[in-house]
């Protein structure tokens, strides 16, 4: 799964396109980037990518000379959108996205998390990730996939603990400082949501046939009027359930590391008021970002959960349709 | 019209404060009749919060939707 959400991600990367102003390269322009642009613009992203998130003050006035929102909104949208020739670590290798990078190392550390606790099997579990990844398996088969599926969940418990703990790592790897949020990009979390409409219509289709999967959704014996009403709504709803998993995913990443950046960026905003002001308001902000981050943590948990369990509900709901 | 950036701004601060209190009063609605419940049947606690966690999930997915349109306003 993790596999054709990568594949899938390439294939609508128009990823890195919300640019906010002069900045970000365009990554359009980079598809086929000669060797002279590829170092002038490698050499921009890491002066960019260098400004640390303690003190971007010198970021922050550099960019606070193009005026003072235009300046520090530029930061902050650098910060958690995408960026093209990503250069990790300072290695002399440039990355096509950040995002994309990041999303691959999600990946990794999801199918390492899974081999290592499938290695600690002595005759049971003695070991520490072994239990915690088996209490969150149980917990992923019995609660979300039998319950909301039917008695037949089970064998779709591999696509859900997929979507789960990669949304999961995806979402707390990118709150390490200098890493990107996987998810907090609207073509990761589009291929996501198709993968779970993927699994849906299989759901539906394989036990009913197509005529019949179509079928199922309107409830029988309706009469005709309500029908041509219900028919356009059903539908409608079978396209607009895995946007709103779409949407709502990517809408809380955003939205979270938007608050942690903002709230960092108090202290160069206030620093170019005044300097003493700048050195007060760095506890403050510190701490509040630090709480955010802490809020953040729970955030992640919970979406990865809302996740799974829709798409589990979505997937019952065309499996066993209660009509 | 002198500037449409400008009402544009002015129209993402609007509807970010609608969609807020929007979003808030939904959850504390939710959250209200959860504490009534627990404190109603302290033992099914545990679905209670189960239910409650999904149902904040929902709403703020929709508050998040207002969200994002905002911030279409404010980049574009």
């Amino acid at each position: 799964m993790m596999l054709s959400a990568f594949l899938l991600t390439l294939a609508l990367a128009q990823a890195p396109h919300q640019e906010p102003a002069a900045p970000t390269p365009s990554p359009v322009a980079e598809t086929a980037p000669t060797p002279a642009e590829a170092h002038s613009e490698g050499a921009a992203a890491p002066a960019a990518a260098a400004a640390t998130h303690e003190a971007p003050a010198g970021e922050g006035h550099a960019a606070a000379e193009g005026g003072e929102h235009g300046g520090a909104s530029a930061v902050l949208m650098h910060h958690v959108t995408d960026e093209a020739n990503y250069r990790p670590l300072g290695l002399p290798i440039a990355i096509y996205s950040k995002h994309l990078y990041f999303l691959v190392v999600a990946m990794l550390l999801v199918i390492l998390a899974a081999r290592l606790a499938i290695a600690s099997y002595k005759n049971g579990e003695p070991s520490g990730i072994g239990s915690v990844v088996e209490t969150l398996v149980v917990y992923v088969r019995e609660e979300i996939a039998v319950k909301n599926i039917g008695h037949d969940g089970a064998k779709d418990t591999p696509l859900l603990l997929s979507f789960f703990f990669f949304i999961l790592f995806a979402a707390l790897f990118g709150l390490v400082p200098f890493t990107a949020t996987a998810t907090g990009n609207l073509s990761v979390t589009l291929a996501l949501a198709l993968v779970s409409f993927a699994a849906q219509m299989h759901a539906g289709i394989s036990k009913y046939g197509i005529a019949g999967h179509f079928k199922n959704l309107v409830p029988h014996g309706l009469p005709a009027p309500l029908l041509i009403v219900m028919i356009p709504i059903e539908i409608m709803g079978m396209f607009t359930k895995p946007f709103a998993l779409m949407i709502r995913l990517f809408a809380n990443m955003l939205a979270g590391h938007m608050m942690i950046a903002a709230l960092l960026m108090l202290v160069p905003l206030c620093a170019a008021i005044s300097q003493t002001l700048g050195i007060i308001m760095i506890p403050i902000s510190v701490g509040m970002a630090l709480f955010i981050m802490c809020l953040e943590v729970l955030v992640a948990f919970i979406q990865a959960y809302v996740f799974t369990l829709f798409s589990a509900i979505f997937i019952g709901m065309y499996a066993h349709p209660a009509h | 019209m002198e500037n449409p950036v400008g009402l544009a701004y002015l129209a993402a601060g609007i509807g970010s404060g609608l969609a807020i209190i929007g979003g808030g009063l939904g959850i504390g609605k939710l959250a209200a009749s959860a504490m009534e419940g627990i404190a109603r049947q302290p033992n099914a606690s545990g679905d209670i919060r189960g239910a409650m966690i999904v149902a904040a999930g929902l709403i703020e997915g929709a508050t998040l939707f207002a969200l994002v349109i905002m911030i279409l306003l404010v980049i574009k």
